[in-house]
């Protein structure tokens, strides 16, 4: 008697290969990498790498760039989840409608989503560039401007602007999302809501927004977990400055592990910021959900 | 306001005509039932006397005032879904209060309103539930108590037991026929199940493409269709209809016979209609018995007359007959139904 028929057995098989991937790309460097953070490793002296239990961890909190870098990236990923949201509940209500290009705009909005983000963070660097920069150019011959600025110099927008090249490229997907939860709305509860006395925007409170709470969560806990990393456009647009105006969490990781090369502590943040993720995730999932 | 008048009401989708210039008039307190296969513009034409279709064409008037361009919510009229379109986030009681809400009526009115239609409709016991803890039953009660707490002239309907089980179905159409009474409101009620229309109309107006076919009380409609299709459409097991030519004042089929009171002129095409029902116990009519169904308190028997005359007749449980039996009964000729063949209308 054997406890796995053939379906069973079978199954295991042709699952196993996918396992074995999955664990040498995604379990091993976990593990890894948190033994790393147990170690005080530092690549200028290689040979020397004591255990120091969580001391890495203790030294990150003491650090004055870790608690600016925690700043940054809480304003940046504010202002992304934000604007993402917003942005792409707007947007689908739009697309939802039925009007004369509906369907050519529906298609063009994947254009940003399709963009590789290294493009896209070359794209919105030429846009912000102080003498051939598009942004520069359209504001001044607008007459808005009166002479070209060094836009990404400017520390107390820099964040903004960086984040503004972000939403571009993941609002779609987002506005996707509501589409979707969108179009299973059924048509009889609008219909119902008019009959009732519902205004427009009392159909959208009573009838639309309730309907896109699993949308919506899934959109905020999607862009809150890539926002908070957000790495490519630092790197490429202004590498944490001017000043320390865009020292976000992932940069600091950057520059801990790969210019100061402290592997040790730059191991251990990158745990800190994958359990800040986590528990951001499981928090918003916890909230939103139960009101579902 | 509670008189509905529809002039030459027209709704087309592009090239569909969907509602051809329909001309129907309510009376207050009436049970209108609109009756029609799929697709034969039904729902439109609810949809257009609540305001949520744009009329193409044609008019509305609610008593003498004309409505053709008014909103839903100034029209005051009520609507049940077959798909009840409960809000899935709120309520039971927020659900029926939702319309006094929106009309800014005190939390005390509210309560009130909505206390008594829940009475009304026994669901006081549901009130704190959402909608996905409710029956299909208790969804489409709910339903009624968000169209009965506002109190309008007017109630619309679009299939709202289409989706409940047989026996659910009776019980709900005997609720929404106490309701029509005890509320003396205008209602407009959409199906296809020939049984309810029969059972809940004042008038039924049976509808085909677009277009009124018969405009008649039950009975009208019943004992007088107006043409094949309306004949066709009501009675379970539905009416025998076959194809002949007059002869002599009679229905003639190769050797099957039918004497007429009243015959069309001579050698016209016409198609004849008998109920299952209109026959009686000894007669001139032969015919072999093919298939007994009995259904305890009747029998239906499929039977074959001279001709090849194929018949359904529906007869009392105590006729006792076997396949291949020979069988006469009578026809009375002033029950008989006949139709001009091309234009399928009554003569
Ligand atoms: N939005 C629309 N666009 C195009 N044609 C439509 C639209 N809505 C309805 N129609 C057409 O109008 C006709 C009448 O539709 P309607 O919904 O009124 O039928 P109905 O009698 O309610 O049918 P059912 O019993 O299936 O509900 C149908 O032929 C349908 O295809
Ligand atoms: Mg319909």
């Amino acid at each position: 008697m054997t406890r796995f028929g053939y379906d069973e057995r079978s199954a295991a098989l042709l699952v196993f290969p996918v396992l074995a991937v999955l664990l040498v790309v995604a379990a091993f460097p976990i593990i890894y990498s948190f033994w790393v953070s147990l170690h005080d490793i530092v690549l200028t002296r290689p040979l020397r790498r004591p255990f120091v239990g969580f001391d890495n961890y203790l030294r990150i909190f003491d650090d004055a760039r870790f608690w600016t870098a925690v700043a940054r990236t809480t304003v940046y990923t504010l202002v992304c989840v934000a604007v993402t949201t917003f942005l792409a509940v707007l947007v689908a209500l739009l697309l939802n409608e039925v009007f004369p290009g509906q369907r050519l705009l529906s298609a063009l909005l994947l254009v940003p989503w399709a963009t590789p983000s290294v493009v896209n963070g070359l794209m919105w660097k030429w846009i912000y560039d102080p003498t051939y920069g598009l942004l520069n150019g359209l504001l001044v011959q607008v007459g808005l401007l009166e002479r070209y600025r060094v836009w990404l110099g400017d520390p107390d927008i820099t964040l903004l602007l960086i984040a503004n090249a972000a939403i571009w490229k993941q609002m779609p997907l987002a506005a996707l999302l509501m589409i979707v939860t969108m179009k299973a709305i059924p048509e009889d509860l609008y219909r119902a809501a008019r009959v009732d006395g519902a205004n427009i925007w009392q159909r959208f409170v009573h009838v639309t927004l309730p309907a896109l709470r699993p949308g919506l969560m899934l959109v905020l806990v999607y862009e809150t977990m890539i926002s908070i990393r957000h790495f490519d456009l630092f790197l490429i647009m202004t590498q944490g400055g001017p000043g320390d105006a865009s020292f976000t969490l992932s940069w600091l990781i950057y520059v801990e592990t790969f210019r100061s090369l402290r592997f040790g502590t730059g191991a251990a943040m990158s745990y800190v910021l994958a359990i800040t993720t986590f528990a951001l995730s499981w928090a918003v999932i916890r909230f939103l959900g139960k009101r579902i | 306001m509670a008189r509905i008048t529809c002039a030459a009401l027209t709704k087309s989708y592009g090239a569909v005509l969907a509602v051809d210039a329909l001309e129907l008039s309510i009376g207050h307190g009436e049970f209108m039932v609109l009756l029609g296969p799929s697709g034969c513009g039904k729902t439109t034409t609810l949809n257009m006397i609540a305001g949520l279709e744009e009329i193409s064409a044609g008019r509305l008037l609610f008593d003498e005032t004309e409505v053709t361009w008014t909103p839903p919510h100034k029209r005051e009229v009520a609507m049940v879904f077959q798909s009840y379109a409960l809000y899935p986030n709120k309520t039971v009681r927020e659900n029926i209060a939702f319309p006094l809400r929106l009309r800014g009526q005190s939390a005390s009115e509210i309560e009130r309103a909505v206390g008594a239609a829940a009475e009304q409709l026994e669901i006081t016991h549901l009130l704190g539930r959402r909608p996905n803890e409710l029956s299909g039953g208790q969804r489409q009660r709910v339903a009624l108590g968000r169209a009965i707490v506002r109190k309008p002239s007017v109630f619309l309907m679009d299939e709202p037991l289409s989706n409940l089980d047989a026996t659910l179905r009776l019980s709900m159409r005997g609720l929404i026929k106490r309701l029509h009474q005890e509320l003396k409101a205008t209602f407009v009620y959409v199906t296809h199940d020939q049984a309810e229309a029969m059972t809940l109309a004042d008038r039924i107006a049976v509808m085909k493409g677009g277009l009124i076919q018969q405009l008649d009380t039950p009975e009208g409609i019943y004992e007088r269709p107006a043409n094949i299709f309306v004949a066709g459409f009501l009675g379970s097991p539905p009416i025998n209809l076959v194809e002949g030519v007059i002869a002599g004042g009679a229905f003639t089929r190769g050797d099957f016979r039918l004497a007429l009171t009243n015959p069309p002129q001579e050698g016209r095409a016409v198609v004849l209609g008998l109920r299952p029902e209109d026959v009686s116990a000894g007669g001139d009519v032969t015919a072999r018995v093919e298939l007994v169904s009995p259904l305890g308190s009747e029998t239906h028997l499929d039977v074959l007359a001279e001709g090849g005359v194929a018949l359904t007749l529906r007869v009392p449980k105590e006729w006792r007959a076997a396949p291949g039996d020979r069988l006469s009964f009578g026809i009375d000729p002033a029950r008989l139904h006949i139709f001009d063949k091309a234009s399928e209308t009554r003569l």
